[in-house]
């Protein structure tokens, strides 16, 4: 059976060339214009992943509405954010609404079917047993790429998707410095130096939620990032 | 010219008020001395009347007032002697030094050219002196020892001849039998008859030799005399000779045919009444021999104090250069009749009688017009100051607002109610609209690449879509220029919301104490592999330079600035990162050789949407870059400029940074 995608888009061309995309992977899609659409429409089924727009139509902040909805509806579904949006206020707000990921439109749509592969292959890691073949161990920091899960000393650290690929791409290699673009390249997205930096942070951020002597990501002036045991 | 030295200048107009008043008080001067010349001339007037008749007052005259004949007065005959007043009695030595130098005193006589001689006279205390020059190419003294009446033995000899007080004719005669003292003697006829000399002990002198013949020094009391005087010589070659007689005696019996012509003793007295200090006063006879005279002409002193210095300041502008004559008037005295003239009433008044009026209230008036020029003059210069510090508070407002991003929020003088305070209020406004604007301009590019974020995912969404289709192979180019074409327009809107982003980020930026030195050392060491094309010199110096901040601004202002130089310098030119320090400011600079920053730009270099260099390259610029150097420089409290390399041939562009604790 096919797995389900819900749109929650109200410009019909943007939503429509997703669902064309989406479709093409081999998906099955559902559009959706406004909330309450959206809304009614999970009532009845919940989608596999939900793809929203924060402005919806005339709620400039229906997305999170939306997403938060959902979020109580399911708490594992897979849920991205892709808007016009790229202030760090709305991706923090985002993401703090258990959204997986926050993305800008201005990502391509190859780029946005890897992370929604990605995102499934993650779902249905969830589901099985672990495998000990997937762990990525560095000191206290545990990585499952394929649940796509952070743990430091044995302590989960929720990461959106980027954020986990940008962790992955850092501690893949320890030591070696990762430029900007490498670090993008990674997560499978085209973001500015100042979207790339507040990744970092937030990354820092989260670890140091867990362990405040956190201090393994190194900021190397000019160059990148690096991960240091 | 300054608002200011036109505002003096102005005032220095009030100083045509002295200048004015100078003029006034000339014309009050000229007013002045006419008035004072009518006083005068009334004076003399009531003196001359007061005079009016008194012979007996003018001359002197001992035989009472009607033995003087008027007449002869005023016609002032040939032998008439009118004798000086002597400022002190000669010392009778036969010298003529210590009497008045002035020829015109002299009364002369003569005989012929060989034989003349001159009568000086004078007075002094009661006391007629006499000086007598008389030439004589042979002088001949009396045989010494013999009889002053031999006949053989007489030499040259004067004689005086003299009405007494009574009115009797007398004669003395002075001889000398060698240079000396003499003493007059007169002729007695004795008891038989005969002839004595008898001394005068009265009248005496001395007789002196002079090189063109000899001189005689006598002095006569006055009370001796009374009105008809005369001098004769007896001019002998030989001794015992015949003489030849001449002067003012008659020759034959020796009467007397001049008169001694002099004021009468109370004359001065009388006018010394009237005397007044600055004023002189003078009595002369017809002929203008000075009778009487008061004189307090130097006496002015007693007028007022002397003038303060000021005073005689203001006079140096006011007088015209020269003296100030004195004034006279001058009225003739007649006698009862009124036929004849007997003296003449000379009245001068001295200019600084009137000019001391004049100077009082000169100086009065140019104290009270200079104070006024003055308090005119400094109330101006003060109005001006005032004004141009106003206007300089307006002009600093109007250009800070210009060049700073923030709002002017208080415009300086918008409370006031002048002419310039509408001025303030309307650059206010106006300033408060271009803030606006600006801005909107500011934010433009923000809203702009959101606005046009949701078209380009249509296009590029679609363009992802049609990869997916049968493209048949002649479409492809242009599906992969469409692709091309909408990447780049994702980098400008990148490029554009990236100031945006800057003050997203600086607003959410955590401050840490840091170290610059080996963060920009770090940077340099990237950009050297960033940029292989260019070379990279970093001066930095040996120790830690700390600073509170965000570092991953500074290195994203510092990419900012290595981005501006790269993009205006040749390839394989160097590019000098400077990191200096300052009293309180760690200095950064960036220098670059390539193009000199066009003119008038460094102020605007820094502003968001300043675009007026041509970067090498073809990627978008928005002049965002700088406008993000600036934006972080002041969020670490410094600021950023830039200026063109000393020399020419490249720039330089500065942040300085605060440096804490």
């Amino acid at each position: 059976m096919k797995r389900l995608i819900a749109i929650v888009e109200d410009e019909a061309a943007i939503r429509d060339n997703y669902a064309a995309a989406f479709t093409r992977e081999g998906y099955a899609v559902r559009t959706y214009a406004n909330r309450a659409q959206a809304m009614s429409a999970f009532a009845a089924r919940l989608p596999d992943l939900a793809v929203i727009d924060i402005s919806l139509e005339d709620e400039p902040e229906g997305g999170f509405e939306l997403c938060r909805q959902l979020r109580a509806l399911s708490p594992v579904l897979p849920i991205i954010f892709l808007t016009a949006r790229d202030s760090e206020l709305d991706a923090v707000s985002g993401l703090r609404l258990g959204a997986d990921d926050f993305l800008t439109k201005d990502l391509s749509l190859a780029h946005l079917s890897a992370r929604v592969n990605a995102l499934f292959r993650r779902v249905e890691a969830l589901r099985k047993p672990e495998q000990a073949g997937d762990i990525l161990q560095r000191g206290p920091l545990t990585l499952d790429t394929e649940r796509m899960q952070a743990q430091w000393d044995g302590k989960v650290v929720l990461l959106s998707l980027t954020e986990f690929w940008i962790v992955h791409a850092l501690a893949h290699h320890p030591g070696h410095v990762r430029n900007r673009q490498q670090l993008m390249d990674a997560a499978n997205v085209v973001l500015d130096d100042n979207t790339i930096t507040s990744h970092v942070k937030r990354i820092r951020r989260k670890f140091q939620g867990v362990d405040p002597q956190f201090d393994a990501v190194q900021t190397v002036y000019g160059m990148g990032y690096r991960w240091v045991e | 010219m300054s608002l200011r030295l036109k505002l003096l200048l102005l005032g220095l107009l009030t100083l045509v008020l002295p200048w004015a008043g100078c003029r006034y008080a000339r014309e009050m001067e000229s007013a002045l001395r006419e008035g004072e010349q009518t006083s005068l001339e009334s004076v003399a007037e009531t003196l001359a009347t007061s005079l009016e008749g008194r012979v007996d007052l003018l001359y002197r005259a001992p035989t009472g007032p009607d033995a003087v004949d008027t007449a002869a007065l005023s016609k002032s005959g040939p032998y008439d002697l009118r004798p000086v007043a002597l400022a002190a009695a000669p010392l009778l030595d036969g010298y003529s030094e210590d009497w008045p130098h002035d020829p015109s005193v002299w009364a002369w006589y003569e005989k012929n050219a060989a034989h003349r001689f001159g009568v000086l006279t004078g007075v002094y205390e009661r006391v007629l002196f006499l000086l007598l020059d008389v030439r004589d190419a042979h002088p001949v003294f009396d045989a010494p020892g013999a009889s002053p009446l031999d006949p053989h033995s007489l030499g040259d000899r004067v004689w005086l001849g003299f009405q007494d007080p009574a009115g009797g004719e007398r004669q003395v005669f002075v001889a000398a039998s060698g240079p000396g003292a003499v003493t007059a003697r007169y002729v007695e006829s004795g008891e038989y008859g005969q002839r004595l000399a008898q001394l005068e002990p009265r009248i005496r002198g001395v007789w002196q030799l002079t090189p063109g013949g000899y001189r005689v020094e006598l002095r006569v009391p006055l009370s001796m005399l009374g009105a008809g005087f005369g001098v004769l010589v007896d001019d002998r070659d030989a001794r015992g000779g015949e003489p030849l007689s001449y002067g003012s005696l008659h020759p034959d019996d020796l009467r007397t045919l001049g008169h001694l012509i002099m004021a009468s003793p109370d004359l001065t007295t009388y006018l010394a009444q009237f005397s007044q200090p600055g004023l002189r006063l003078a009595v002369t006879t017809p002929a203008g021999q000075v009778l009487a005279r008061v004189d307090a002409l130097k006496r002015v002193a007693e007028l007022a104090p002397a003038p303060p210095l000021i005073a005689r300041l203001y006079r140096r502008f006011v007088d015209q250069p020269g003296t100030q004559p004195p004034i006279e008037a001058r009225v003739a005295v007649y006698d009862r009749e009124h036929h004849n003239v007997i003296g003449e009433l000379e009245v001068t008044q001295t200019p600084d009688r009137w000019l001391r009026l004049r100077d009082r209230a000169l100086t009065r008036m140019l104290n009270f017009t200079l104070a006024t020029s003055i308090v005119v003059v400094i109330a101006m210069f003060a109005f001006a100051a005032w004004l141009a510090l106003r206007l300089s508070r307006l002009r600093q407002a109007s250009e800070s607002a210009l060049t700073r991003t923030g709002l002017v929020t208080s415009f300086p003088d918008t409370g006031a109610r002048d002419e310039l305070g509408d001025v303030a209020r309307s650059f206010s406004r106006l300033l408060g609209r271009l803030n606006e604007y600006t801005g909107y301009l500011r934010t433009l590019a923000g809203k702009l690449a959101h606005e046009i974020r949701t078209p380009l995912t249509i296009v590029r969404s679609s363009l992802d879509n049609l990869e997916a289709e049968q493209v048949p192979a002649s479409a492809r180019a242009y599906l992969d220029r469409a692709r091309h074409g909408s990447e780049r327009l994702n980098a400008i809107l990148l490029a554009m919301g990236a100031a945006t982003r800057v003050e997203e980020a600086i607003g959410g930026a955590e401050r840490t104490r840091f170290d610059l030195v080996p963060l920009i050392g770090s940077a340099v060491a990237a950009y050297r592999s960033a940029f292989p094309e260019r070379r990279f010199s970093g001066e930095l110096p040996a120790g830690p330079v700390t600073l509170e901040g965000a570092p991953d601004l500074i290195v994203q202002m510092l990419d900012k600035l290595i981005e501006n130089a790269v993009d205006f310098s040749p390839p394989g030119s160097t590019i000098t990162v400077r990191l200096g320090l300052e009293p309180g400011a760690a200095v950064l600079e960036v220098e670059n050789p390539g193009p000199p920053l066009p003119a008038g730009a460094p102020g605007h270099l820094f502003e968001s949407l300043w675009q007026s260099r041509t970067g090498g390259d073809n990627r978008p610029h928005f002049g965002l870059g700088l406008y993000i150097v600036r934006l972080i420089a002041e969020f670490h409290g410094g600021s950023a400029s830039a200026g063109d390399l000393p020399g020419g041939g490249g720039a330089r562009f500065s942040v300085r940074l605060a440096l804490t604790g």
